[in-house]
């Protein structure tokens, strides 16, 4: 169509819409609230689209779950202290095997923290918020375009892997204004994958471990593992199609910079400097994609807006150390990630002046196209 | 047709304690779906955590079995994705009233087209029997062993604070009453909460001096009294039916009775 105008918020709004969501619940909280007004504003106009502002977090994740059962794609857009509310029923979706998108504005915390100002602080709570163990499915895009094109892989995903999908985004992101044409992305949706409610069985759901046919499971062990390990090779297979990364920059450069989100736009200004590894998928991590291209870097920095949640993954995945430049309190900036390079010794030398002659990166251009296979099952 | 199609029989027994009172209201529920036409096809019941949530599990429905508190949000959503459908929440007081207590009040404020039937036993029978939050002030239990603190909650005057909800108050004695409730309630066009007093013999009965389920029912038979018809209010004790002005919200279907009348 045409270019405009559009803030993350809303392309993560209408990413939905394109992915064909009928459902979605919320709570005002910043910095996510403005997918909740616009949700608010495009259900007045389309009465398919239903629209339920609930009486807290914890009742918009567990409505966005019965919507999904009864037959409507859902979801709902929170942020600090609201996504640790929606924990439990995440955990929920994940038990049962329902799709939905959660989408989580991240800000600093923790606790109410400082609600305006972008964090990344979030990321082990998308993996492991709930109790018990979970195959997660987290994507992280970078730019307006990718909260549009990323927010309907989520929805496909969702219905793949039978799981509420998270979509990361910040402060600085969400509120992030950039002209874009989003008709120009074109992302297959899959159909729903899941027969709704009163489809003529006798269907059980239930968050308590159970046979196959509702009498309860919960003191065999052997079943519950045979059903956890079902699940989770199911999800692992639905992730090798979502497999999105970005491997660019420098790549002759010696040091590896792995950066996520909008710190990977901050820092764009490093890129005759470095190497980049962007993670996208950020869970189920991308243990083969970064293990095929980590050996050939002396250095690995991973500059991130938490005090090493990501970090800690990587020396995790490579079994190595790697240097960590945390961008804590908000100040996700170029200063701060230059001195943080410059703590751990790896400023680069012509930093200063080289950087300003760098081509810095057109605000309203996307990153170069990460890689992924595209999914398989489409509709 | 008859209950018995309503009901999973291949997993009886089921796991309620012998003299639980939950099982009069199932029977009673498959009986009132079997009368009005309720069935897997027009029917989803969403129960909360608790004995009382077992429920959905030994009925011919699709069952959505909540977490603790949880069943108004999943269930509200269902009937805004469904409207065609009947949604049926069966939960007991402690997810009702305590956990699920915010959602209550809001799904109280919101009306949805559904039917909430409460097994009101007074108190948390299946992690052994401690204190509700519509436990009887000064009543002894696990974690009350001095007696319980707090008046209990008012459920009924929770519910009417909406001027267009329904709230019944009925027990697993009267028999009578509860169908009528049930079914007046599936036919209500607005939110629909029905209190049923219900013995846990296990973990309640037996700790405040009751030797047998049947001494409690008795206690039900002796102590409850049929209110007054048109009742704008129940006394402690009355059984009855209190209807606000019948109005279905906007953007929701009309009665989720549709095929049973």
């Amino acid at each position: 169509m045409t270019k405009r105008l559009v803030q993350g918020n809303e392309a993560v709004l209408l990413g939905a819409i394109r992915a064909g969501a009928g459902y979605y619940a919320g709570y005002p909280i910043s910095p996510s609230s403005e997918i909740l007004a616009q949700a608010s504003q495009y259900a007045a106009g389309h009465p398919e689209f239903r629209f339920l502002q609930a009486e807290d977090e914890i009742a918009s994740a567990n409505a966005i779950m019965g919507a999904s059962l009864a037959g409507a794609k859902s979801f709902t857009a929170t942020s600090g202290p609201g996504f640790s509310l929606m924990q439990e029923a995440i955990g929920y979706g994940h038990k049962i095997g329902i799709p939905a998108v959660v989408v989580n504005v991240m800000r600093v915390g923790p606790a109410t923290g400082m609600p305006t100002m972008p964090g990344q602080g979030d990321l082990a709570q998308s993996r492991y918020g709930s109790t018990g163990d979970y195959t997660s499915f987290a994507f992280y895009p970078s730019t307006v375009a990718e909260c549009y094109e990323y927010t309907i892989h989520a929805f496909n995903a969702a219905e793949e892997s039978r799981s509420p999908v998270i979509i990361l985004s910040d402060a600085f992101l969400g509120h992030l204004n950039e002209v874009v044409d989003l008709d120009e992305i074109k992302v297959p949706v899959v159909k729903r994958t899941i027969p709704p409610l009163a489809s003529g069985g006798t269907r059980l759901f239930s968050g308590v471990a159970t046979y196959a046919d509702g009498e309860p499971a919960t003191a065999d062990s052997d079943e519950y593992i045979r059903q956890y390990e079902e699940m989770r090779e199911m999800r692992r297979k639905v992730a090798e199609r979502y497999a999105f990364h970005e491997f660019g920059w420098n790549k002759a450069s010696d040091t590896l910079v792995i950066a996520f989100g909008i710190t990977r736009r901050v820092a764009q200004p490093l890129a005759p400097y470095f190497a980049l590894f962007r993670p996208i998928r950020i869970w189920p991590t991308l243990d083969e994609e970064l293990g095929a291209i980590a050996p050939r870097y002396k250095k690995i920095i991973v500059i991130e807006g938490s005090d090493g949640q990501y970090a800690n993954v990587v020396e995790r995945m490579l079994l190595r150390r790697v240097e960590r430049v945390p961008l804590l309190g908000g100040r996700m900036s170029l200063e701060a990630i230059r001195e943080g390079l410059d703590r751990i010794g790896m400023l680069p030398k012509e930093s200063s002046t080289a950087a300003a002659e760098a081509p810095a990166e057109d605000g309203a251009k996307a990153p170069a196209k990460p890689k992924a296979k595209a999914p398989a099952k489409v509709g | 047709m008859a209950i018995k199609d309503k009901l999973k029989t291949h997993l009886f027994p089921t796991i309620w304690c012998p003299g639980c009172g939950i099982g009069l209201i199932m029977q009673q529920l498959a009986s009132v779906m079997d009368e009005v036409g309720l069935d897997k096809d027009n029917t989803v019941l969403v129960t909360g955590i608790g004995c009382t949530g077992r429920m959905g599990a030994y009925m011919n429905f699709e069952s959505v079995y909540t977490l603790h508190g949880r069943t108004l949000p999943v269930a509200e959503a269902i009937k805004t994705v469904r409207p065609e459908l009947n949604v049926i929440v069966v939960s007991g007081d402690g997810d009702m009233a305590s956990i699920g207590g915010n959602h209550l009040i809001h799904s109280i404020r919101r009306n949805p087209n559904i039917t909430v039937l409460c097994n009101n036993n007074e108190i948390y029978g299946l992690t052994g029997g401690q204190t509700g939050p519509t436990t009887p002030q000064g009543t002894t239990t696990l974690s009350s062993p001095a007696g319980a603190a707090y008046s209990p909650i008012n459920l009924q005057g929770l519910v009417n604070t909406n001027p267009n909800a329904f709230y019944a108050k009925t027990t697993v004695y009267h028999q009578g009453p509860m169908r009528k409730a049930i079914k007046e309630a599936i036919a209500w066009p607005g939110f629909s909460f029905i209190d049923i007093a219900s013995q846990c013999i296990e973990n309640n009965g037996r700790r405040i001096g009751f030797a047998s389920a049947y001494e409690m029912l008795q206690q039900y038979k002796t102590e409850y009294k049929p209110g007054p018809r048109d009742a704008t209010h129940l006394e402690p004790h009355q059984l009855g039916i209190v209807k606000g002005e019948p109005v279905t919200v906007a953007g929701a279907a009309p009665s989720g009775n549709g095929q049973g009348e």
